[in-house]
């Protein structure tokens, strides 16, 4: 490995990137380098000691980078004592595992688990709360929590040196690549809380940084260095996934690069077919079956540690909440059901919620009270079996009568005494369904509020004549309108608290799962109680329901155009710096910080784009105008070191355009690392001939102003203690709210 | 041929061995040089014989296909004599356009001047606002006929446009029928383009676009002739005509803009067959399509708005969209007629814009408790009433001294409320209101009170929307927040009225977020004026002028911004992934008396073929390039170039046409499959010709492709237009799957006429049967 770095940082790479060539196979290439390198390696090592220090650049650089590294993310690190800004969020959740009571998240869990992790190295309990701007109580270290999650914020930067070697920049630009990441200010920053995003980071970069290696060894398939940069790439990418789903940019990115890799191997008529096979299959295993893996397996550990019932419980299917320790659901609660049975009910679909009713009316339509979904559970959810109108009143002292497959009945409600109703009105979203509404009272009422069980499956038994409580999933047809009871992750409007819109549907689809329901707390004082939560739920549902529900959240996630969110921001603001955020309070008494990158770095990473596409447009223009002036090599360079990159930016990038959910500037970290790349290449690109004395001459000019403004800026990142006029100068735009 | 020419679009980044391919001498060249003459000139004879006859079979197949097409669109125009669904928009939209009252849609204005066109044509005054589905044009007497005919004219030129597309692009007259029948006899075509819809304009425009650009394309040897320069200005126009009709004339721009940028990457190669083009000549050539293409047509689209502005020139029921400067463009309007200036001690009443309440008290005092256990200042209650009365009136007080009388009022002003009635002052305070905790309750106070040390809470800033600073406060056209002058909330309400000790008024109260578009208010009238008070008496305002491009961008903006706001669920609305499949139609119109209704619904049989064809168009294209990846090339370059760039270039337009819907957040609906369907109707009689015109003569070259000689004859074969090429043949084969194509198209047109034509009514089994994919169908019970 040592010598693969010697010779990519050699000083001979103008002729090492010509020499490349396609299809051809060198893995007698690298070492005729390294001993081209070891000849004037013997030759310069008589020189000086300026000689020794270029020889071991590859050990030194990357050292004094990592130093550097470890020291800004971690310098001053516990000054702010305040919950600040999204530690309330991550901060809590680690809380949990420590606490293991299960919760509910729109994240993966991997970057959760390792707070958590964090919390239990540094002794802490999981007693706080991490409410937003609360000091820490003295037990709990936070110090070393945050040191913890700003170590994978530092370990971006020698990922970052080592990964420009692999894309073949000369030292000056490999030193102009790292200092770009380690003097960001907005990376600095976001390393130095609780939160997920450094992890986020780092875990891209070494996706970026294993496929490099994995790439480089592409002349020597089947190797065993070649087979591990593929097991780590994906291996990478699976965590990355796993913190964030933005990790899935990356992911995309690696996908695409799979995919031409084996069009030109399936283009190749020399290879053989088994060969070709043994490509797909490496790869499919590297790169699907690996990161699948490591998805799942971070969804094991967080079903593993979190046994304990907690605020989540809700979001999953009653069968898994009876499986939490210390739930309600499933304990003692009585088996069948019954009429007279007050009990909850809950839709079997992905994500879904109780059925539930409130006071308040619909704002249209029928305008009578509204029926929706929820997942909070409170008395609101609970309903009354009842006998249908034809029947004689429900008497509580008369025999019990058990309710099963085919019996129609009232459901009412227990706190408002309405009946479950349904009618030939439109529902209010989705105007295809018939409205729910809760209408009359016992006595009050008509054949509208009849409603027939029809038991789909029973997890305990094949006997549908009775409906157990947690395992029979049964639908509720209106008798009159022939509809179904559905509620289908379909949100109201702010008038419906944003709750789930529950409809009846005309299609009659039995396999529809969020036309199924299940009893999930059941009371009846007539009724022995027992345990039926001891059928288990299987982990694949229950992963698979989780991961629909994020899914719906962060659907959910979308801006409320009457809410101006001060702290979110617009896509087109990022590249071009528009909008800092500040994390936390600006009183004077409050350590402050202000996420704001680098400006050098921002708008010269923006602007390199833009010159690439030109680039782009030229090289290609002249080569269809006949002037074929790139060799292959230099086209080969181009297209891994420059166009993967910006690929990778626009993956990380034109997504967050297109999506409607709330976007913060944070959100373009991972795409900045590769706009950083990309300038990286351009810079390399044009300075690679040049003399070496003009190389470092152009290169000090950069790193000065890279250096310069980070430490202009550097009070943002390591805090502002007292009044922020003291900041003013920095306030060089009226959208940078660093001062008042 | 019909779009690039073949070499570019199988171009690998390798390059070199197609370009020499490319570069092969034309064909008829290199037969007259191979000393071949004798076999050329007898193919030219043939073939030119054999041209003259098949024109005539087209043209004929054209007259009957137009007559057909007339048929089929006008039979019945006058049924039903009632406003069918989305014609009480369009409908409406003509007449106001013909009394010249101002209006807001969002799509652009050209399909809608046509209809109102054809309303001045036949004299129509525009009296009826087709308020209502069902509501009928025969008692109010509307020339409904007159504009129907419009669309219907239009639906007809896109069945000859299609069959033209085809014939244009070379293929043989099975392939046109089968195309052109394909929108002929399907029921969504008819349907849409029979009633007051901007369908019928948006499909034909888009085929014109489609046609100019083959035309222009084939002229692409003789750049820079008259033609060539009619047939590119024509193209610019017939999508100017699309995207000023509605927003997916954007996709076309897009499908069209593909080729053009392929065509002029190949302008640019040094190896080009015809010759490099110095730098120069190709600027000429990017500078004329950019003209064409974009400036003409841009320019169009702005002619529109200006014919817009134009025609409506008063006011009506889309002012409340613009701005006040907007506003004071228009005649009669409300805010220029009734403006007038607030001066101090006036008393005035306040309405909210969006829920239109007044601002009102009464000696009623807010609950102690609310029932959520909350508590209140037990204050006054100041609530939104909707209705006029004497407690909505508010005497409009100085915070400061002032001297004398008959100060305006400016906005930035810091005033004071007194309500007349009761002799309280408003105020809010840091106490939570009825409903939100979050907001402040308003209140009013006694005057010994408001003057004491509670001061500070009745102070109010005026902040007129837009406003400049001490702009004078009026009555009508100032639109202000007013916002609270130590707390800074601003005065909101909303729609959930308070509970029954407030009579289900509606409830005031301080809202935090000052830049919510719902604080805002206006003051309607100084009801104590005097009606001869000079502060009435105004010279006759001048309508203003305002610069047209500044009109422009101000009513762009509203449009879009509302496009994207119609998010709101429609009971026949559908998503994209249901339209090729035709899971569902629209309700357009019922009858209960006669059974009769409308079901805009396409003709399964067609829509199911077209859409499997496009699947099998698909994996023609992938085995293709797995197959040349691996060294197989099963098909003769001639072969390979039509259905890359001719087909390839209709399946283009079909997925520009539908793709996008997919990340659309509007509401959207059958109707706006219908550009993509004509687009995957000419793929399918392309795949028609491809699948049973497979010449035999090229399956016995196959084996002999690598040999000089072979290859060679088979250049000349393929130099050969299609339609000479497979004179020869039988195209008996091709002629019987478009024979019984179109019959079973027929046979679904008839089926479900009644549903497209609205009549005969039909009996519940007829409706069952029609039931095919559980189409919601009315009257099947």
């Amino acid at each position: 490995m040592a010598a693969q770095d010697v010779s990519a940082t050699g000083t001979d790479l103008q002729g090492d990137a010509r020499k490349r060539n396609v299809g051809q196979p060198n893995g007698s290439y690298v070492p005729k380098e390294a001993g081209d390198k070891m000849d004037e390696k013997t030759k310069q090592k008589t020189n000086s000691f300026l000689a020794t220090l270029d020889d071991y650049e590859f050990l030194i650089a990357p050292l004094i980078f990592t130093a550097l590294a470890f020291f800004t993310r971690m310098w001053k690190i516990g000054l702010s004592p305040i919950v600040t800004w999204d530690e309330a969020h991550f901060g809590k959740f680690g809380s949990h595992y420590l606490k293991r009571e299960f919760y509910f998240d729109v994240h993966p869990p991997l970057g959760k688990m390792l707070v958590g992790l964090s919390g239990y190295l540094a002794g802490y309990n999981g007693s706080f709360e991490f409410k937003s701007g609360e000091t820490y109580p003295e037990e709990l270290n936070y110090t070393y929590m945050r040191l913890f999650n700003s170590a994978f914020g530092a370990l971006c930067i020698p990922l970052a040196y080592f990964t420009a070697k692999e894309l073949h920049f000369k030292r000056p630009t490999v030193w102009l690549v790292t200092c770009m990441v380690l003097f960001e200010n907005s990376y600095t920053t976001i390393s130095r809380f609780i939160l997920l995003d450094s992890m986020l980071l780092f875990f891209t970069v070494s996706t970026v940084f294993c496929w490099s290696k994995f790439h480089n060894w592409r002349h020597d398939p089947f190797s065993p260095e070649w087979g591990l940069w593929l097991v780590m790439t994906g291996f990478s990418i699976g965590c990355v996934c796993s913190v964030k789903w933005v990790g899935f940019f990356v992911t995309a990115l690696v996908g695409l690069y799979t995919i031409e890799d084996l069009w030109n191997k399936f283009g190749d008529l020399k290879m053989p077919k088994v060969e070709l096979a043994a490509h797909v299959g490496f790869r499919a295993f590297g790169f699907i079956v690996i990161p699948l893996i490591v998805y799942t397996a971070s969804f094991w550990v967080h079903f593993m540690i979190l046994e304990n019932s907690g605020p989540g419980d809700a979001q999953m299917s009653s069968l898994f909440q009876a499986n939490l320790r210390g739930t309600e659901v499933g304990k003692d609660s009585p088996l069948e059901i019954a009429l007279g049975s007050r009990a909850t009910l809950k839709n079997m679909g992905y994500g879904g919620g109780l059925l539930h009713s409130h006071v308040q009316t619909y704002p249209e339509g029928s305008q009578q009270q509204q029926i929706t979904c929820y997942h909070h559970k409170d008395a609101n959810n609970d309903w009354f079996f009842y006998p249908n109108r034809h029947q004689p009143e429900f008497d509580a002292e008369a025999p019990l009568q058990f309710i099963g497959n085919g019996d129609t009945i009232r459901l009412i409600h227990a706190q408002t005494g309405r009946n479950l109703h349904s009618h030939q009105v439109a529902a209010p979203v989705s105007k295809a369904d018939h409205e729910v509404s809760c209408y009359g009272n016992t006595t009050v009422g008509d054949t509208k509020d009849h409603w027939q069980v029809e038991v789909v499956s029973d997890a305990a038994s094949n006997d549908y004549s009775k409906v157990r409580t947690l395992t029979t999933a049964f639908r509720l047809k209106h008798v009159d309108l022939n509809c179904y009871l559905r509620a289908g992750n379909v949100n109201l409007p702010q008038w419906g608290f944003k709750q789930i819109e529950t409809t009846c549907v005309k299609e009659n689809k039995p396999r529809d799962p969020y036309t199924h329901w299940n009893v999930e707390s059941h009371w009846n004082e007539r009724l022995p109680a027992s345990d039926p939560g001891s059928y288990k739920s299987p982990f694949f549902r229950d992963f698979v329901h989780l991961n629909v529900a994020m899914m719906t959240s962060n659907n959910a996630l979308v801006p409320d155009p009457d809410k101006q969110d001060d702290l979110a921001s617009k896509p087109w603001q990022w590249p071009l710096l528009h909008v800092g955020l500040r994390m936390c309070g600006w009183d004077d008494h409050i350590v402050k910080y202000f996420l704001l990158g680098n400006p050098a770095v921002y708008w010269g990473t923006t602007f390199s784009l833009v010159f690439f596409v030109g680039m782009l447009a030229w090289y290609a223009i002249r080569w269809q105008r006949g002037y074929d002036e790139l060799t292959w090599g230099q086209v080969d360079h181009f297209h891994y070191s420059g166009i993967y990159p910006v690929m990778g930016w626009a993956l990380h990038y034109l997504p967050f355009v297109a999506m409607a959910r709330v976007t913060y500037v944070h959100h373009y970290y991972p795409a900045l690392y590769f706009a950083i790349l990309c300038s990286g290449f351009i810079l390399d690109w044009y300075t690679r001939s040049l003399h070496k004395g003009v190389q470092w001459g152009i290169f000090s000019v950069f790193y000065a102003v890279v250096i310069g403004l980070f430490w202009l800026f550097r009070a943002i990142c390591f805090g502002m203690e007292g009044s922020n006029q003291q900041w003013k100068h920095l306030k060089w735009f009226d959208t940078w709210r660093i001062a008042d | 041929m019909s779009a690039p020419s073949p070499q570019n679009s199988v171009r690998q980044r390798g390059g070199k061995e197609n370009k020499k391919r490319g570069t092969t001498p034309q064909p008829s060249d290199s037969s007259l040089m191979n000393g071949n003459a004798s076999e050329k000139v007898e193919s030219i004879k043939q073939g030119a014989k054999k041209a003259v006859t098949n024109e005539w079979e087209y043209k004929v197949a054209l007259a009957v296909i137009t007559v057909l097409a007339f048929l089929t669109r006008f039979w019945g125009i006058s049924h039903p004599n009632q406003v069918v669904f989305d014609e009480v928009h369009f409908g409406k939209f003509a007449s106001y356009y013909l009394q010249r009252t101002y209006f807001f849609d969002v799509h652009p204005p050209f399909g809608k001047l046509l209809f109102a066109f054809a309303g001045w044509l036949v004299g129509y005054d525009g009296a009826f606002l087709f308020e209502n589905i069902g509501d009928s044009y025969i008692t109010n007497k509307v020339p409904y006929v007159a504009y129907r005919s419009m669309p219907a004219l239009m639906g007809s030129l896109t069945v000859c446009t299609t069959y033209w597309i085809m014939w244009e692009s070379g293929y043989s007259l099975p392939a046109c029928i089968v195309a052109a029948s394909l929108v002929l006899f399907d029921n969504a075509h008819i349907g849409q383009t029979r009633l007051i819809l901007l369908d019928a304009t948006l499909v034909l425009f888009m085929a014109t676009s489609i046609l100019c650009y083959i035309r222009f394309y084939k002229l692409r040897h003789d750049p820079f002739s008259r033609k060539w320069w009619k047939w590119l200005l024509l193209t610019g126009i017939s999508m100017s005509c699309v995207i000023s009709t509605k927003y997916v004339g954007a996709f076309t721009f897009f499908s069209i803009g593909v080729p053009v940028m392929i065509d002029l990457w190949e302008l640019l190669d040094v190896d080009r067959k015809r010759g490099a083009l110095s730098l120069p000549e190709f600027g000429k050539h990017l500078a004329a399509r950019v003209i064409g293409l974009i400036v003409v047509p841009f320019l169009m689209y702005l002619f529109w708005f200006q014919v817009h502005f134009a025609i409506l020139n008063r006011s009506g029921p889309g002012d409340d969209f613009m701005s006040p400067e907007f506003q004071e463009t228009l005649a009669d309007n409300i805010m220029t007629q009734q403006a007038v200036g607030i001066d101090y001690f006036d008393s005035i009443a306040m309405r909210h814009k969006e829920t239109k309440v007044y601002l009102h008290s009464h000696p009623d005092r807010y609950p102690l408790r609310y029932d959520d256990g909350r508590i209140s200042s037990q204050g006054q209650q100041v609530t939104g009433y909707p209705h006029n009365d004497t407690n909505n009136l508010w005497q409009i007080v100085p915070s400061v001294a002032m001297e004398g009388y008959d100060h305006p009022v400016k906005n930035g002003d810091v005033v004071r409320f007194r309500h007349l009635v009761t002799d309280t002052w408003l105020l809010t305070h840091d106490v939570a209101s009825p409903y939100y905790p979050t907001n402040q309750e308003f209140t009013a106070v006694p005057t010994e009170e408001a003057n004491g040390d509670r001061f500070n809470d009745t102070c109010f800033e005026i902040q007129i929307a837009g406003g400049k600073p001490d702009q004078q406060f009026k009555t009508m056209s100032s639109h202000f927040k007013l916002i609270h002058f130590p707390t800074r909330v601003a005065m909101w309400t909303h729609t959930t009225p308070l509970p029954d000790w407030a009579y289900k008024q509606a409830e005031i109260n301080g809202n935090k977020n000052l830049q919510q578009s719902s604080n805002i208010w206006y003051v309607e009238e100084i009801p104590g004026l005097a009606e001869d008070s000079p502060r009435l008496q105004k010279e006759e305002k001048k309508v203003k002028n305002m610069p047209f491009m500044k009109k422009y961008l101000e009513l762009q903006r509203a449009m879009f911004y509302h496009n994207n706001a119609l998010t709101s669920s429609h009971p026949y609305a559908s998503f994209p992934i249901q339209w090729p499949f035709l899971l569902r139609g629209v309700s357009f119109w019922t009858e209960n008396d006669t059974r009769q209704q409308i079901y805009f619904l396409g003709n399964p049989v067609g829509w199911w073929f077209a859409s499997s064809i496009l699947a099998v168009f698909a994996g023609i294209l992938g085995a293709d390039q797995l197959s040349l990846r691996r060294g197989v090339d099963a098909l003769d370059q001639r072969t390979r170039s039509r259905l890359y760039d001719s087909t390839g270039f209709f399946f283009l337009l079909w997925a520009a046409h539908y793709i996008p819907f997919f990340i659309m957040g509007r509401q959207l609906f059958l109707h706006h499959y219908l550009p993509a369907h004509l687009a995957s109707a000419l793929v399918a009689g392309a795949i028609v010709e491809f699948i049973f015109n497979i010449e035999p003569s090229d399956i016995s070259n196959l084996a002999i492709t690598d040999g000089k000689t072979g290859s060679r004859q088979q250049q000349q074969k393929r130099g050969r237009p299609t339609r000479e090429r497979i004179a020869g043949q039988s195209l008996l084969a091709t002629w019987a799957a478009a024979g019984v194509i179109v019959a079973v198209l027929v046979w679904g047109f008839w089926f479900f006429a009644p549903l497209t034509y609205g009549k005969p009514g039909l009996s519940v089994e007829q409706v069952l049967a029609r039931k095919w994919l559980n189409y919601d169908l009315h009257f099947a019970k």
